[in-house]
């Protein structure tokens, strides 16, 4: 079944102002697809015959696709058990810690071993990690044999700024829904350049290959073993996070829209020297926010990711610009209420 | 024993206003000039999260001044109450606990120890990461 991409593309404005956005809503999902569709085609002729059939096969075993398939379309979502839960992230003062591309070791616990393996289906890197892209050392795995958002590897930049307002209403997976986000995000380079993110006149309001919970989820478990999003970060107790459609810019102009952006705040998932720890070794008693832009896009008609990289504007040591950010936000303050 | 001065240069700044920030400016308070002029050991704050040296060594009486020298927001807290896991934190029998507060970059706090013995230390919002720190105060010669 085929299901247009403006289905999980959904306003975060309130019921009225969504019925008139509907219109600039496919609008931006039509944009959204022509802009992917070239890329990918180019790196979908680089694969071979094998490589693109067992990408097409673990694509086709995604999990979750029943569970979508069945919320997707709901016009009239339930609200959350309780009423809506609104809440408040800043941060604003010091500086944020970004993410460099690295290979991610593989937890046991989340993806098994060599001769019963877990966690493979899906796009790789969204919600599962291709065995043949592990690699293996008596008898265990060690480490995703790709570069990825998920790693040891990172950088400090100063002046973090996060302004993040949201609105869990909506429960489940939908067709429309009344969760809000507002999201502004930024921080400075050593050289004084600015990046930002800007987030979220869309929301996803149904996932492609995961559950997004209307686009803004509050107290879950997501990532590691639970098959909602990628299983590359450890299975962390999520206090609120959001999907949406947002902008990424670089000294005030906008160098890279629409992408999908994700934040989470969740328990501290990083140890000694910021390595990013396994399940055990999550620090449930404190907390950080999480900023995702992701390598990947949707592809139109499917619930499927395909890689693409971001237009971050940051160059790395090599020369090579950053293509995502992933960016965590730590001196926070956290306000949250229930009700209108 | 308790520790008989506990100093936050950031603190102070923010709790006077402007005219502490002018005399930061002009000169620091004569409490706070005479303690920065002879700390007995200095600790920077890191962006790699880590209390650098990790471990030093004073006599009692003597001050110890952390800067914070990352882009990162740090705290120096030897406080049980603010402390999540038991390991963050140690203090000699009877002695007060100490907290910097927030420290932005550049920022520094001072404290003196009046009590011989060990003290383990951390930075709040970096415990998850184990940024911790030892002071290990010996008796006055």
């Amino acid at each position: 079944m085929t299901i247009p991409l403006s289905r999980f593309l959904s306003s975060s404005r309130p019921f009225g102002q969504r019925l008139l956005r509907r219109g600039a809503s496919v609008l931006a999902a039509l944009a959204l697809v022509l802009m992917v569709w070239a890329p990918s085609a180019q790196a979908q002729e680089k694969m071979s015959e094998k490589e693109k059939q067992m990408l097409a096969q673990l694509q086709e075993m995604n999990q979750a696709d029943g569970y979508l398939e069945a919320h997707r379309d709901v016009q009239q979502p339930m609200e959350l058990l309780g009423g809506p839960l609104s809440f408040t992230i800043r941060q604003t003062s010091g500086g944020v810690f970004v993410s460099l591309p690295d290979n991610r070791t593989l937890d046991p616990d989340v993806f098994g071993a060599p001769d019963q393996p877990l966690a493979f289906t899906g796009t790789p890197g969204i919600t599962g990690v291709p065995v043949p892209m592990r690699g293996v050392s008596d008898g265990q795995f060690t480490q995703f044999e790709r570069m990825s958002p998920f790693g040891d590897k990172n950088t400090t930049m100063a002046n973090g700024n996060l302004m993040l307002q949201a609105t869990d209403r909506t429960a489940t997976d939908a067709a429309t829904t009344e969760d809000e986000v507002t999201l502004k995000a930024s921080w400075e380079d050593q050289d004084g350049n600015t990046y930002a993110i800007r987030c979220c006149e869309l929301l996803v309001s149904a996932g492609p290959e995961f559950p997004t919970f209307g686009g803004v989820v509050t107290n879950h478990i997501l990532h590691g073993f639970t098959g909602i999003g990628t299983p590359l970060m450890p299975t962390e107790y999520t206090y609120a996070a959001f999907w949406g459609m947002g902008a990424v810019l670089k000294n005030g102009e906008v160098v890279d829209k629409p992408r999908i952006v994700h934040g989470m705040l969740t328990e501290y998932v990083r140890g000694e020297n910021y390595k990013l720890v396994s399940d055990s070794e999550v620090t449930p008693t404190r907390r950080h926010f999480h900023l995702m832009v992701a390598p990947f896009m949707p592809v139109k008609g499917e619930h499927k990711f395909q890689p693409k990289d971001v237009a971050t504007g940051f160059e790395l040591p090599n020369g090579m610009e950053l293509p995502f950010w992933h960016v965590m936000f730590e001196n926070l303050e956290i306000e949250s209420q229930r009700g209108e | 024993m308790s520790p008989v001065s506990t100093h936050s240069l950031a603190r102070t700044r923010w709790l006077l206003g402007p005219a502490a920030v002018l005399l930061f400016l002009v000169g620091r308070a004569p409490e706070a000039q005479a303690q920065s002029s002879s700390p007995a050991a200095t600790v920077d704050m890191t962006n790699t999260l880590s209390f650098a040296p990790d471990t030093v060594r004073v006599q009692a009486g003597e001050t110890v001044r952390w800067t914070n020298g990352s882009v990162i927001v740090h705290t120096v807290t030897a406080d049980p109450e603010e402390a999540t896991t038991d390991e963050s934190v140690r203090l000699p029998e009877g002695t007060a606990p100490f907290d910097s507060g927030t420290l932005d970059p550049e920022e520094r706090f001072e404290h003196t120890f009046e009590v011989p013995g060990t003290y383990r230390y951390f930075c709040i919002p970096h415990e998850g990461a184990k940024m911790y720190g030892t002071v290990i105060v010996t008796p006055a010669e």
